[in-house]
């Protein structure tokens, strides 16, 4: 939504005292949290990972919430309202896949490694220099992150509520900094864990409703089809060309681009994620955690995606005509009508009445507010171990960097209020810093991978080809940006017509950068690997797949062993896509 | 899956945060779902009463996750 929209666009509903005292038991909650939490965590594995005694469960949840903020369910709501079922691949092959591969693979050299954080894996595999490009880009990265969601919880609440943006931001940002500056992570994993109720619980209901108003299933499609086309309801015989969909995608986007390197990249190495695995209590728990949280994944599309399929066949006005959504910033939005991320809120005001709305509001603002929190123990997690403590003062007392910890996190909350009014005077930003996660992620997921899987690959070859990919991805995006139709090089289609190319412009071009950006970075790894002298194994124990005997995770049943849950989990998702083909 | 869960062993539970907020949450909703009985919500399929029924849910399972995790349970 941007700021000309408020402009415009009168609130939808407001929340009555019934709804009100829901929100005010959640803040109280999350206060109480905070203080209650502050008693145990008082060492620096307390602060930043919890104290490493999450069971499976717990940090499972806070795995898959940590990643359920508002603006991505409002907007996948969204998005498939605007390209139909095809959204669904975001949360299917564009997450499972890999979350399964960092639970079976990947986990074991997180978590033996015992290192604190991925920059922290990067210094012990690659050295300083790799370690440091990619702290101080992920430190970065949070920080604006953080205002972003910030700014979109005030910008929400003014769409649906009326309310004062001011007001919102330093309400969401002094409650987020009292619980994380006390509790740490602990503090926002807990909350994660409720938000992730909360969501369930609020949000649940509108597709229940949707599809009783609907008829069922089978008659949604009927409905569908008849109003948008067949290929909003098929998820994969749409994708032969890029022209035969309403993202403007093919297969090998989804596979390659989503499916691989983009998904993989995000869910494997973006320490927001990572962290919460890590805080697990041991190394089953540490695996099996992503997998629990695979499993939750599979059914979020049915109050994501569901309720903006609903919303194309549903949504009508008080005269029974349908109503119609257009994109952010079309003039049809700047003179009154509603936008595509309103689909949630206004299936909300659609079918949730008092108490059952507040419910609902109390989810997307604890999904905000844990997404702020989130970026910022992340920041504060980054900055305390490798930057601070790895450059400014490496031999600090412990108490040293929890003060230190709690003082970054104010100070990262600090640097998010001065972005949420950054990104106020200029929606743009918000585009531009969504837009730099994906600069990193594809590649840092090359240099990791190799790091792990390929004991040849040296300390020049991880820092060159880090520093190569992140390049890569800049330049892709700034020559895009300059002209659009350089997007058909990304592609392989240099006589791409124009309306292929504004198909992809829109949604699909993230996944070809992250695809060649990784590319970039494998290739460069290799050949300075090759160029440079191999790393002794001795240093690599612990580090490489090789070099590491993984040690036995204590499961002697089937059911305990994680593989076998991550095949149950496979098996499902693979049905789920047959299904829906 | 049967480890024990070392949150558990905190006097407070995370499993209790998530009941008591369930239950406090479900109760409010519940009691709104009587009023509508004789007061009407205006919203799609009110007639379904789903605050009852979605309210009598949520304090069911808050009641069971606060009982079951209260402090001193352990």
């Amino acid at each position: 939504m941007t700021p000309l929209a408020l402009l415009f666009t009168s609130q939808l509903t407001h929340l009555g005292p019934v709804d009100i005292a829901i929100l005010l038991l959640y803040f109280a909650m999350v206060i109480f949290i905070g203080f209650y939490v502050k008693g145990s965590t008082n060492t620096s594995e307390e602060f930043f990972l919890a104290g490493r005694e999450m069971s499976a469960w717990i940090a499972g949840l806070a795995f898959v919430s940590a990643n359920l903020g508002s603006l991505e369910l409002m907007g996948w709501a969204g998005s498939a309202y605007q390209y139909g079922i095809l959204a669904t691949h975001w949360y299917w092959i564009g997450a499972i896949p890999a979350m399964l591969f960092l639970g079976i693979v990947m986990m074991p050299f997180y978590y033996i490694s015992k290192t604190h954080s991925v920059p922290g894996y990067l210094q012990l595999r690659f050295g300083e220099g790799a370690r440091a490009l990619s702290a101080v880009s992920f430190g970065f990265m949070t920080v604006l992150m953080s205002g972003v969601n910030m700014y979109s919880m005030a910008l929400v609440m003014k769409v649906v509520l009326g309310w004062d943006i001011t007001f919102s931001i330093w309400v969401g940002a002094i409650t987020v900094a009292i619980y994380v500056t006390l509790g740490g992570l602990r503090s926002a994993i807990i909350n994660e864990v409720l938000q992730f109720v909360l969501i369930w619980a609020g949000a649940a209901l509108i597709p229940i409703l949707g599809l009783i108003e609907a008829g069922g299933w089978s008659n949604l499609k009927v409905l569908i089809t008849a109003r948008a086309g067949v290929e909003y309801t098929h998820m994969w015989s749409t994708l032969g060309h890029y022209s035969s969909n309403p993202m403007g995608v093919n297969w090998t986007g989804i596979v390659f681009g989503l499916g691989f390197v983009i998904s993989f990249g995000y869910w494997t190495t973006d320490f927001l994620v990572v962290q919460r695995v890590l805080s697990a209590n041991n190394l089953r728990a540490a695996r099996l955690a992503p997998i629990i949280g695979a499993a939750f994944k599979m059914f979020v599309p049915f109050f994501v995606i569901i309720p903006g399929l609903l919303a194309l066949v549903l949504l009508k006005d008080s005269s029974g005509h349908l109503i119609q959504l257009y994109p952010d910033g079309s003039p049809e939005v700047l003179h009154g009508a509603h936008s595509f991320n309103e689909v949630l809120p206004l299936m909300m005001v659609r079918y949730l009445g008092p108490g059952l709305l507040g419910l609902g509001i109390t989810a997307l603002i604890a999904g905000f507010m844990s997404g702020m929190a989130g970026n910022v123990s992340a920041f504060s997690t980054v900055w305390t171990y490798d930057i601070y403590g790895a450059y400014i003062n490496k031999k600090a007392s412990d108490k040293h960097y929890v003060a230190m910890g709690r003082w970054s996190t104010v100070i990262g909350m600090g640097v998010s209020i001065i972005t949420a009014y950054w990104v106020m005077g200029a929606a743009s930003i918000m585009d531009y810093v969504q837009q730099l996660f994906s600069f990193f992620i594809a590649p840092l997921f090359g240099t990791v991978i190799l790091g792990m899987l390929w004991k040849r690959a040296t300390k020049a070859g991880g820092f060159w080809g880090l520093l190569a990919g992140t390049g890569a991805s800049i330049f892709m995006w700034q020559m895009v940006l300059h002209d659009k139709t350089n997007i058909r090089f990304m592609i392989l289609e240099p006589h791409a017509s124009a309306d292929t190319i504004d198909r992809v412009q829109a949604m699909a071009a993230n996944l070809y950068r992250g695809l060649w950006s990784w590319v970039v970075c494998v290739l460069v790894t290799v050949i300075v690997s090759y160029m440079t002298k191999p790393t002794p194994d001795s240093e690599l124990v612990g580090l490489v797949y090789g070099t590491t005997i993984i040690p036995d995770d204590g499961s002697n049943k089937i059911y305990e062993k994680p593989i076998f849950w991550a095949v149950v989990v496979a098996t499902v998702l693979f049905i789920l896509n047959l299904w829906l083909w | 899956m049967s480890t024990p869960d070392p949150s558990t062993e905190q006097s407070l539970s995370i499993w209790f945060f998530v009941g008591v907020l369930t239950l406090g949450s479900g109760l409010i909703i519940f009691c709104q779902g009587i009023y509508e009985f004789s007061h009407p919500a205006t919203t799609i399929l009110a007639d379904l009463h789903p605050a009852f029924w979605w309210g009598l849910l949520m304090t069911l399972f808050g009641a069971f996750y606060t009982l079951r995790f209260r402090p001193g349970k352990g």
